[in-house]
């Protein structure tokens, strides 16, 4: 009842907004009262920008959008008979409601994220059987060793979980391949990860065929255990000990629960954040869809399945015969199915593994096709809004995950729309000065501010269009094949451990010069349009901001596609651990002071240079958090330094047996609450004005960056690395 | 769309004056044009006339009698005249132009209106006459004059008359006119001998001498009116204007007062002529010259004093006949009967023919015998094509173009704040023209809207959508006007001869529509721009309004007889009178006041809102004209405007305000009462309104500082280009140069006009919270809050809590 009322109340005080937005006011009072709205939310975002103040800021903004809408509706759009304009400007009328029709999906998503959960770590929860799966294809054994090792190393008890290697790169049909070098490969992979498998403890499984691709090799897992729990993790995610601790217990809590999803935690930058060096200090860009999104969708029982990092229910998955296979995001679609059939969901905002996202600019391309792709898919066969036995709400936060991936049209046609009028003389948006003032700028001010009120400390200004227009260029052939052929796209393994030695330009980031020198045409053409038509001069300074804007960030975007080379091969975490420096038989004082999957820097207290050589071997010993034994892991020195009152040494891990790799993978992923901290460092604000004076900074930079690369590749001072195999097709 | 535009807002905003300037709708340069034909010399004769000309009005007006046939007395006088008269004494004229003065300014100019002539004049031979004289720029061999009359070219002759005003004299061939309603246009191309800017197209101009324009009729017989109908070929006189003497012999007695009015009303209905005036007096003076009426109104009894012979059958019921009195002239109109009541149902008889009733509405406003063809009446949303609009086809070869149209709006217009009518435009340029040219529409000589034209190479608009603010439309008739600047190469050259070439370069087709939107309609108190645009709302009053005044006054009698039938005009219906109501007793009944200030009433002075002391203090000031300290302040900071940055700022300032007119009227949220109004010193006539003390009815007060002042002020005032002019709460007419200023509406009460509709009450909100801004502001914030908390509270109700 109290619900109905509230529903009702609720109806009202919109039908009310929607009254006053739908009056056709005059110019001057639509000016008036944009200003005073926007001086109302920035007065709101100075001193209650949380709890019910912010959703009172939203809905200021949602009116000043839905007046625009209203405006652009009726009063904007080329006439008719002038089919020239009318074509492209609808276009770009389509494409403002698609944006309108997001900023609302993700207004209803976010209003009210749910607030983190408490730790259950300490609680006293029954503890079922789970199995853990470990789904790879061709990842190395050394990734894979740490993985495993760091499964093992959860803090359960060893007789009610099983750790699982699923491996799809030993299937009997790889290893029977026709290319007889690729059936040798299979065959030594086989063998080698049999044994890893077996000095760890972990349960090796391969298949027949690799039918399904990762679907069918969980699948293939579901059939072959028997545990209460799934644990899913990719090869290169890495839990923390407390992993099952926190998540298991939700699923005595509720009964209907099917999944627990936990954030995604990287340990190395995309490339987007290495070459522009934002790791960092700037959030990445999957805590937004972490760190809130997720959050929101939990508020509506609508968290859904990432493919890693999560603990599902046998028995919801029985019912479905297992893991979905029909798009290439199965994890998504799996989720849909089961949030379908009634199952429930519960989101967990606490990083408890850690992985590695793609290096190269290509490989991250390669992996948004893919979700791109797949949510086409889903789209295409599952039909969110027409799910049946999905909850309303359920629906709405569907239509938002996979529409989201729809954006490259719309920007596409941000970025074309202002060169139809500086080039063609095209009439796409017909308003004037004055009305470009009182709508469309205080519309976008307000747009900017809206995103900020919602995702302020998780995503800066400017950053989630940087990141969708990088994505645009190559995404919008892969989403418009996917909308032709869509049984066509088949899984790809994103491959995640490429490094970058040289500095070049990524092999795919010709189409952004190109694009960039169009723009830059475009902003000539402005400043000659100004001076010779200057009847019209208004219009042309309107319309050649606008594409002042789209240089800004197709500038910044050659940066991106300017990969930095790097030294080191992986990241490197902080960490700050007590050790004992173990060499030449001493045992010498010293500091862990971070870690990454192949090495160490330790800073060794009361040791003489001329000790020191390279090459020599040496151990770490420390005390391991899993159990609290110590132990000694083997290393080679790589190089060495003074400091002020220590000797920092750089260290290559040797690890010769099993228990090496739980050595490594306590290193690095034990503790899951560095990872808190680090993400916790990035996270601010820096408000609208100040981001977007950063971003102008960053893109200038960016820009001649990019242009310096671009003329070095030009001159082939350094040729461009072979291609490599950047993403191997599955059968 | 997410990109923002916010790096560039100052971008856009220092630059956007730039671009505004260079739609310049500076409207100066037009003033001085027409001014300058006002002095020609007065008597000096036209060397091209080819027959003796008509005497020169000034000469002609004391003692002229254009109809003195059968009347004996005129003989002797007429020998007195100059050499023209016993020819012209043979003929009838009829002057034709219905305007104080008609100016063709610019290369094209175009008017057309309708002339009612009596059957007998129709068939009569007659000549047209035509006076006119033009700017000395003007290029003869390139500009033409035209005048057809029902169609029918009557003049095409070269423009070359720029030292001496000309007369041309031309027959008007048979079977041209016809009894009633004759269409006549007149146009005139014309073109500069030197320049080609689009300044210089300002400096072109023909004045039609109206004096001298006329039609003369050869019948004798054309002179007289032999039917009540005749009345409206009345016409106007050499200035354009119409007198009605009305003779009422009885006029100081209460029962006289209302049938006096009435008969105005109808007369002024029939006749509906733009410039009507009446005289009312007890015994008249014989005045009888084109454009005057004489109308004897009273019991048979009374007419004797003032009749030479009463008509016969007066004495025995009611009777409306034309009878021709030596002392004023042939065609006297007597209205009369054995009593007031006779005569009321001889008025009535006459009154039927023009009156309607109260409910009835109108699609057209009648406006023929000043402007062709009658104005369409918008009541809701509609589409006019501009052919139905009067407007043809028109190609162009010069550098601007003029054309315009008029459509009606209903007193209960309330849209001026929000709406915009559209112009679906339907034109071509050729290549020739360059950008940079563009296509203004004005509203009432009001920039309304401006369409670049901004490409090369020529183009055919198709219905190309121009939005017209509606902020300068008011109730009544608007005229809406297209204006074409086109810009060449050629004219930037501007070789010699240039100015005359005949390549065609603009043309508007007269597909062309106007659409008008539906709008808001509901009436407010004041609002003096509805009683002149549809007498509003007198129009609609079902009993006789109160109409109070000073009876024994006769200027007074006159001031109130033609001011009622200017609003009966204005409302196309008879308004009935009741002039027996005490002050007192109006209640919250419509009424008007009409009476010199000492004479009004304290109350009515306070509730129209005029300051007490006015009555005493007003009329002795006259002749001090104070300079006025806030004008001459804006003079001087106008003068020192421009240059340097504070020019840049100030230019800023005049592009926000053209742009969004923002006012700080625009930030109130009460509007309070405004301060009583003091009129200054120069006002000759102030009419105020307010709505009556109880509400529901309307007041009206007209008021001057004398009787005299009163009867003039009147007259000046229902001049059909300043009745126009009357709005806002208070509108005075100045005594100098024939001003009307208006004090705008600071307050008012609405009036329900149309049944109760969802989408007219929100049209009407909308109108009012665009005239509002900051109302509307706070509106749309505080359900923006309530919204904000309503969204908490479901949010706290439904989905995960936890």
């Amino acid at each position: 009842m109290r619900k109905f009322l509230m529903v009702v109340q609720w109806a009202v005080a919109s039908a009310c907004v929607l009254t006053m937005v739908t009056l056709p006011i005059s110019l001057e009072t639509q000016l008036v009262a944009g200003m005073l709205v926007l001086f109302g939310m920035m007065v709101l975002k100075l001193i209650r920008p949380d709890g019910i103040w912010r959703l009172v800021a939203l809905a200021f903004g949602t009116a000043i959008v839905m007046r625009y809408v209203y405006w652009r509706t009726t009063s904007t759009l080329p006439p008719f008979n002038q089919l020239e304009n009318f074509i492209p400007g609808f276009l770009l009328y389509l494409a403002e409601l698609y944006s309108v029709m997001m900023l609302a999906l993700s207004l209803f998503v976010v209003a009210l994220p749910l607030a983190p959960r408490p730790s259950r770590a300490n609680s006293n929860d029954r503890l079922p059987t789970v199995d853990v799966f470990i789904p790879t294809y061709n990842e190395d054994a050394d990734l894979l060793a740490n993985t495993m090792a760091a499964a093992k190393g959860m803090d359960y008890p060893a007789d009610r979980v099983n750790v699982w290697l699923l491996d799809d790169g030993g299937t009997v049909q790889k290893r029977n391949a026709d290319k007889i070098g690729d059936a040798n490969n299979a065959q030594r992979r086989y063998e080698q990860l049999q044994k890893l498998s077996a000095d760890l403890g972990v349960k090796y499984l391969t298949r027949d065929r690799n039918e399904h691709a990762k679907a069918g090799n969980l699948n293939n897992g579901l059939a072959q255990s028997t545990g209460e729990l799934i644990a899913v993790f990719d090869a290169d995610h890495a839990p923390a000990r407390d992993f099952l601790k926190e998540t298991v217990g939700y699923f005595d809590e509720d009964p209907r629960l099917f999944l627990v999803q936990t954030p995604h935690f990287f340990l190395n930058p995309d490339p987007v954040e290495r070459n522009l060096r934002t790791f960092e200090n700037m959030p990445s860009e999957n805590e937004m869809f972490y760190g809130i999104i997720q959050r929101g969708l939990d508020k509506w029982n609508a968290a859904f399945f990432c493919g890693s990092a999560a603990v599902l229910r046998r028995a919801a998955l029985v019912e479905t015969k297992g893991f979905s296979g029909v798009s290439i995001t199965e994890d998504c679609e799996t989720a849909i199915e089961l949030h379908a059939r009634g199952w429930h969901s519960v989101y967990v905002d606490k990083p408890l593994i850690a992985g590695l996202q793609p290096a190269t600019f290509a490989s991250f391309i390669g992996q948004r096709s893919r979700w791109a792709q797949g949510m086409m898919q889903i789209l295409r066969f599952r039909f969110p809004p027409f799910k049946r036995g999905l909850s309303i709400p359920q629906r709405l936060c569907y239509m938002s995950s996979t529409l989201f991936w729809l954006f490259p049209f719309p920007r596409t046609i941000f970025l074309v729309a202002p060169l139809f009028y500086l080039f063609f003389d095209l009439q796409i948006f017909t308003a004037s000065g004055g009305e470009f003032m009182a709508y469309t700028l205080t519309y976008m001010i307000v747009n900017l501010m809206m995103q900020n009120y919602l995702y302020g400390a998780f995503r800066w200004p400017w950053v989630s269009e940087l990141y969708e227009y990088v994505q645009t260029v190559h995404l919008l052939p892969a989403v418009i094949s996917v909308i032709l052929n869509p049984r066509k796209p088949t899984f790809k393994v994103t491959a995640k451990d490429e490094s970058i030695t040289t500095s070049r330009l990524s092999e795919i980031g010709r189409p952004f010069f190109v694009i960039f020198g169009v723009l830059l045409v475009g902003v000539a053409m402005t400043v000659y349009k100004v001076y010779a038509e200057p009847f019209k001069a208004d219009v042309t300074l309107v319309v050649g901001g606008w594409n002042l804007i789209n240089l800004i960030m197709a500038g910044c975007a050659l940066g991106v596609v300017s990969e930095r080379g790097e030294r080191s091969a992986t990241r490197r975490v902080k960490v700050s651990r007590r050790c004992d420096f173990e060499l030449n038989g001493r045992s010498l004082q010293g500091t862990i002071e971070n870690v990454s999957a192949n090495g160490a820097r330790v800073l060794v207290f009361g040791a003489d240079l001329d000790e020191l050589s390279k090459d020599a071997e040496a151990g770490i010993r420390f005390k391991l958090f899993a159990d609290g034994s110590e132990a000694v892991l083997p290393v080679t020195i790589r190089n060495f330094e003074r400091t002020t009152d220590s000797i920092a040494i750089g260290c290559l891990y040797m690890p010769t047996e099993a228990v090496h790799h739980r050595l490594v993978a306590d290193l690095i992923f034990a503790n899951s609450k560095q990872w808190e901290q680090f993400q916790l460092s990035r996270r601010g604000n820096p408000g609208l004005l100040r981001g977007t004076f950063w971003f102008l900074r960053l893109a200038i930079f960016q820009t001649s960056r990019g242009l310096l690369y671009f003329w070095r590749d030009l001159r082939g001072a350094s040729a461009p690395l072979p291609a490599g195999q950047l993403a191997e097709k599955r059968t | 769309m997410r990109i923002g535009f916010a790096p560039f807002a100052l971008l856009l905003l220092a630059a956007s004056p730039a671009g505004a300037q260079s739609n310049s709708f500076d409207m100066s340069t037009e003033k001085p044009a027409t001014p300058a034909p006002a002095a020609p010399a007065p008597g000096a004769p036209a060397p091209v006339a080819p027959v003796p000309a008509a005497p020169t009005p000034a000469a002609a007006t004391p003692t002229l009698a254009p109809n003195p046939a059968p009347v004996q007395q005129q003989a002797s006088p007429a020998a007195n005249e100059p050499i023209a008269a016993p020819e012209a004494a043979a003929q009838a004229r009829r002057y034709i132009v219905p305007f104080s003065d008609l100016v063709f300014s610019g290369e094209y100019a175009q008017r057309s209106w309708s002339v009612f002539l009596t059957p007998e004049q129709a068939a009569s031979k007659t000549e047209f006459h035509l006076g006119y004289q033009n700017a000395v720029v003007v290029a003869p061999e390139a500009s033409r004059l035209k005048v057809s009359i029902n169609g029918s070219s009557v003049v095409d002759a070269p423009i070359a008359s720029s030292d001496n005003p000309s007369d041309m004299v031309v027959d008007v061939p048979a079977n041209v006119l016809h009894a009633g309603l004759n269409d006549i246009v007149m146009s005139a191309v014309q073109r500069h001998r030197t320049d080609c800017t689009i300044e210089s197209t300002y400096e072109l101009w023909t004045q039609i001498e109206t004096g001298s324009t006329f039609l003369s009729f050869d019948d004798a017989d054309a002179g007289r009116w032999k039917r009540i109908e005749d009345v409206r070929a009345v016409g106007v006189d050499e200035n354009g204007s119409t007198t009605f003497n009305l003779i009422v012999p009885s006029m100081g007695q209460t029962i006289s007062t209302s049938p006096t009015v009435r008969l105005g009303e109808g007369l002024a209905l029939m006749a509906n002529m733009p410039n009507q005036s009446f005289n009312v007096s007890e015994s008249g003076s014989p005045s009888n010259k084109p454009g005057t009426a004489t109308i004897v109104l009273g019991p048979a009894s009374e007419l004797s004093n003032v009749l030479a012979t009463v008509p016969a059958g007066a004495e025995a019921g009611p009777i409306a006949t034309l009878v021709d009195d030596p002392k004023f002239g042939p065609s006297t109109l007597v209205v009369s009967g054995p009593n007031w009541q006779a005569i009321n149902m001889a008025i009535d008889d006459i009154a039927k023919q023009v009156d309607r009733p109260a409910t009835s509405l109108r699609a057209t406003l009648a406006t023929r015998t000043w402007r062709t063809p009658d104005v369409p009446m918008l009541l809701t949303a509609s589409n006019l094509k501009f052919s139905e609009l009067g407007v043809s086809t028109l190609e162009f070869a010069g550098r601007r173009v003029r054309t315009d149209f008029a459509v009606g709006v209903p007193s209960d217009f309330y849209a001026e704040a929000y709406g915009q009518a559209t112009i679906l435009l339907d034109a071509a340029y050729t290549q020739d023209v360059l950008p940079g040219s563009h296509i203004d529409v004005y509203v009432n000589d009001n920039i309304a809207a401006t369409v670049p034209i901004t490409t090369f190479g020529g183009e055919i608009l198709r219905h190309l959508p121009i939005k017209v603010t509606m902020r300068h439309f008011k109730p009544g008739a608007n005229t809406v006007a297209i204006e074409a600047v086109l810009m060449t190469q050629a004219d930037a050259t501007c070789a010699p001869g240039a100015t005359a070439q005949s390549g065609q370069r603009f043309v508007v087709f007269d597909s062309s529509e106007f659409v008008m939107p539906s709008f808001a309609r509901i009436a407010r108190t004041p609002n003096l721009a509805a009683i002149s645009g549809t007498g509003f709302p007198y129009s609609r009053a079902e009993y006789a309004i109160p109409l109070i005044m000073d009876r024994t006054q006769p200027e007074i009698i006159s001031a109130a007889v033609t001011f009622m039938a200017r609003i009966s005009v204005a409302a196309g219906r008879l308004i009935p009178v009741d002039s027996s109501t005490a002050a007192a007793a109006v209640g919250n009944r419509n009424a008007v006041f009409v009476s010199a200030i000492s004479q009004v009433p304290s109350a009515v002075l306070a509730q129209v809102g005029i300051s007490n002391q006015t009555s005493s203090a007003w009329g002795e000031t006259v002749a001090s004209i104070q300079p006025n300290t806030e004008a001459t302040f804006d003079q001087w900071r106008e003068k020192l405007r421009g240059g340097g940055w504070r020019g840049q700022v100030s230019s800023l300032q005049d592009w926000m305000n053209r742009t969004f007119n923002l006012s700080t009227n625009s930030f109130r949220i009460f509007p309070g009462r405004a301060p009583d109004f003091t009129p200054q010193g120069t006002a000759r006539l102030v009419i105020a309104q307010e709505a009556s003390p109880i509400s529901g009815g309307t007041w009206t007060l007209v008021t001057a500082p004398t009787v005299g002042a009163l009867r003039d002020g009147v007259r000046a005032l229902t001049d059909q280009t300043m009745w126009r002019k009357m709005g806002g709460r208070i509108t005075t007419v100045d005594a100098g140069e024939n001003k009307v200023s208006t004090l705008p509406v600071a307050r008012f009460d609405f009036f329900e006009t149309q049944p109760f509709s969802l989408a007219n009450y929100r049209l009407i909100v909308a109108n009012w919270l665009s005239a509002n801004a900051l109302s509307y502001a706070v509106i749309l914030i505080l359900l923006s809050i309530v919204l904000g908390f309503a969204t908490a509270g479901l949010l706290g109700s439904l989905g995960r809590k936890k």
